[in-house]
């Protein structure tokens, strides 16, 4: 049996399939409020202009730097991380139709690199001078590849997510190195109706679950692939939690992460690293800190994926170009100094930091990222984003929000 | 001679589609395909349900079951709590402010201000307005500041935000237009002499006001209510923002079942609450039959 036809995840609808039921899954849509890319997308030609369209971390904060280094214009449509959002402007909105690169977290490509929807990388593209001497490491595996090895992504940055928090108001040392549980943001009396957890259950859910399952609270096998049994037992908990007071608030965003911390309207939240990183900016130096945990982290790393559409626009070796770029020094140093991420090629980004100039201090900082991120993957780690039972996952997830 | 030609078949067309004879059959016909098919295609996929992001053409009651059981139907109850109870809010702010503005204001230039005014909820995000009070509103805000400051309270009075009262709160300045304006627009049509005749014939003031004006405004009424209640319905920005995911709308609940592609849930939802709102219509017909059904209301503004 080949893993196509053990895995579940190979059941979902071909590209055909989706459009077949187009009419009705229109109304549907439609219903919610409408479809949020709209049908009015059209082919655009060849041009020296990117389109981006994905997770809007991946973004540099100054594009003219891309812009600059490659000769082409990045256009970026940011979205959330929600990954069934994404996967539906995909298939169902055709938002490749309209850009020319996607930026998401892996597992996507497991449904829809075999159902057609991204373009397979051509590793030998001339452009894409930089994958040879990337580490396999960051180009093979969970983030760019399918279980039968066919590369779909090129790797852009990762991290480990924990949560954020205010030092001082959870009782913990404010230096930041000293490692804090998840119990503070689950169970701590202190923090209670002071804590906020991301409304997102492919993303909650599982740290509520691997919370339980580090401590005995549920018998679970795979805390990021609930079964509907543990994905029940996790919604009991869980609202066990909220009605003993515990949340605050259920956020969205990223924006309303860094709003969150930085009014103090809670102490303590799961969140992306770059929103303490915002909120230090303007509060000050490392008030807020980004927790090294005692248990364990969700692990993530975003890839760049090409839509099919892409191939009959011509415009494929400006895409390979701009992949290259994501491959190279300017883009590492950025993203390591603005967001806190990791990525491939990290001693490019040093040597890129170095060469520009940048002070000592920025430099170093550059080159510890990466020993950030392997100290948080010497700890225990999930890093599914495309579980088997999404629908019951989300149903119980419902319940809880109902609760 | 071409252009009278042209002009006497376009006159020709006119004359046969006003005499009904292919209007109304025209008009069923759209309104089938535009309407009621995709309507019963909402209907029949609340039967259906997704395994694995594939809707799976297995009939059964599986998404309505789950339905009950993961509290979506509160959900819809919510909803339709949150948008009869704000929506009565606005109706009685907006009322007398409506009336007011029609036959109160005798100054030309103060009108157009006003309504200049009531315009600019439609040309402003509503998110860049809402996440506004959550600075005002939250813990470490300006009013849990001012109430502190001034020893009304000793801690942050932490429902301000993030419950159903805030949830109230935000909706409110957003929806008064829409039930503003159909009022304001109706009040003005009342002949003036429909008042004067009341008043000679012995009313008093809350007698005109409601034995003439009232009944003479609920085209309006009607229109508000509709324009204002039914987006409310389908509002998500400001229970997000103002309940913090803790007060689940529809809209919201709609789009996080769309969000892992279950459209059997997204119909069912849509389904409970065009249940709801048909049962709804049948209400105000049964209400308003005595004065010739809600059809009726409008030749009112035959005036």
């Amino acid at each position: 049996m080949t893993q196509r036809e053990e895995d579940p995840r190979f059941g979902a609808p071909t590209r055909r399939e989706v459009l077949k039921t187009g009419a009705a899954a229109g109304v549907s849509v439609a219903v919610a409020g409408g479809l949020s890319v709209g049908m009015t997308q059209v082919a655009h030609a060849a041009s020296d202009t990117i389109r981006g369209y994905g997770t809007t971390t991946v973004q540099l904060k100054d594009w003219s730097l891309f812009n600059e280094s490659t000769g082409l214009t990045m256009e970026f449509t940011p979205t959330d991380a929600n990954m069934g959002n994404f996967m539906r402007d995909v298939t169902v909105n055709e938002v490749g139709d309209t850009h020319d690169l996607f930026f998401t977290d892996g597992g996507t490509q497991y449904k829809l690199g075999p159902e057609g929807f991204y373009l397979v990388i051509d590793e030998n593209h001339p452009e894409l001078a930089l994958w040879e001497r990337t580490s396999d490491n960051y180009k093979r595996g969970y983030i760019t590849q399918t279980p039968d090895g066919t590369q779909y992504g090129v790797p852009m940055v990762n991290n480990a997510d924990s949560f954020g928090y205010w030092p001082e108001a959870i009782g913990v040392n404010p230096n930041g190195l000293e490692e804090v549980s998840w119990q503070k943001l689950f169970e701590n009396e202190e923090a209670k109706n002071r804590a906020s957890i991301d409304r997102n259950w492919l993303l909650t859910m599982p740290e509520v679950a691997f919370y339980m399952q580090v401590y005995g609270k549920a018998e679970i096998v795979d805390n990021a692939n609930l079964t509907p049994e543990e994905a029940k037992a996790v919604g009991d908990w869980a609202i066990e939690r909220k009605q003993a007071g515990q949340f605050r608030t259920f956020h969205t965003g990223f924006e309303e992460q860094v709003q969150l911390l930085g009014n103090k309207e809670v102490d303590i939240i799961n969140c992306w690293e770059p929103a303490t990183k915002n909120v230090n900016a303007e509060a000050g130096a490392d008030v807020v800190r980004y927790a090294y945990t005692v248990e364990g982290y969700f692990k993530w790393g975003i890839g760049a994926y090409i839509p099919t559409q892409a191939a009959e626009r011509d415009n494929l070796n400006n895409i390979y170009k701009a992949l290259n770029y994501f491959l190279d020094g300017e883009y590492r140093a950025y993203q390591a100094i603005e967001r806190g991420y990791g990525g491939p090629n990290l001693d490019l980004g040093v040597k890129y930091a170095e060469e520009v100039g940048w002070p000592a201090d920025q430099v170093a900082a550059v080159d510890a990222v990466q020993k950030k991120v392997d100290t948080k993957y010497e700890k225990p780690f999930w890093e599914n984003l495309n579980p088997d039972h999404q629908e019951a996952m989300e149903e119980e997830w419902q319940r809880f929000l109902n609760a | 001679m071409a252009n009278a030609l042209v002009s006497g078949g376009v006159r020709s067309w006119y004359t046969r589609a006003a005499s009904g004879r292919w209007t109304v059959p025209a008009f069923i016909i759209v309104w089938t395909v535009v309407v009621i098919v995709p309507l019963f295609l909402l209907l029949l996929y609340s039967f259906l349900e997704t395994k694995g992001f594939k809707v799976v053409w297995d009939p059964s009651f599986h998404t309505w079951d789950r339905f009950f059981e993961t509290g979506r139907w509160t959900v819809a109850m919510r909803t339709l709590r949150i948008a009869i109870g704000m929506t009565v809010i606005e109706l009685v702010l907006a009322f007398p402010f409506a009336l007011w503005l029609a036959k109160g204001c005798r100054s030309q230039g103060l009108k157009a201000i006003l309504l200049t005014l009531l315009t600019i909820p439609f040309f402003l995000d509503l998110s860049s307005r809402t996440i506004i009070w959550r600075a005002l509103l939250g813990s470490n805000g300006v009013v849990n500041t001012v109430l502190m400051e001034l020893g009304i309270t000793s801690e942050p009075v932490e429902w301000l935000i993030f419950t159903e009262f805030s949830v109230f709160f935000g909706l409110a300045a957003p929806y008064f237009a829409t039930m503003v304006f159909p009022i304001f627009l109706v009040a003005t049509l009342i002949d003036d002499e429909y008042l004067d005749a009341s008043r000679d014939l012995g009313a008093n003031p809350l007698q005109t006001l409601f034995l003439v004006i009232v009944p003479l405004c609920l085209p309006g009424v009607i229109a508000g209510v509709v324009f204002t209640m039914v987006p409310m319905m389908g509002e998500w920005v400001v229970p997000q923002l103002m309940g913090g995911g803790k007060v689940n709308m529809i809209g919201r609940s709609t789009e996080d079942a769309l969000s892992t592609l279950n459209y059997p849930t997204a119909a069912s939802l849509s389904a409970f609450v065009l249940a709801i709102l048909v049962a709804l219509l049948a209400a105000l017909t049964l209400l308003t039959r005595r004065r010739g059904g809600v059809a009726g209301l409008f030749e009112a503004l035959k005036l």
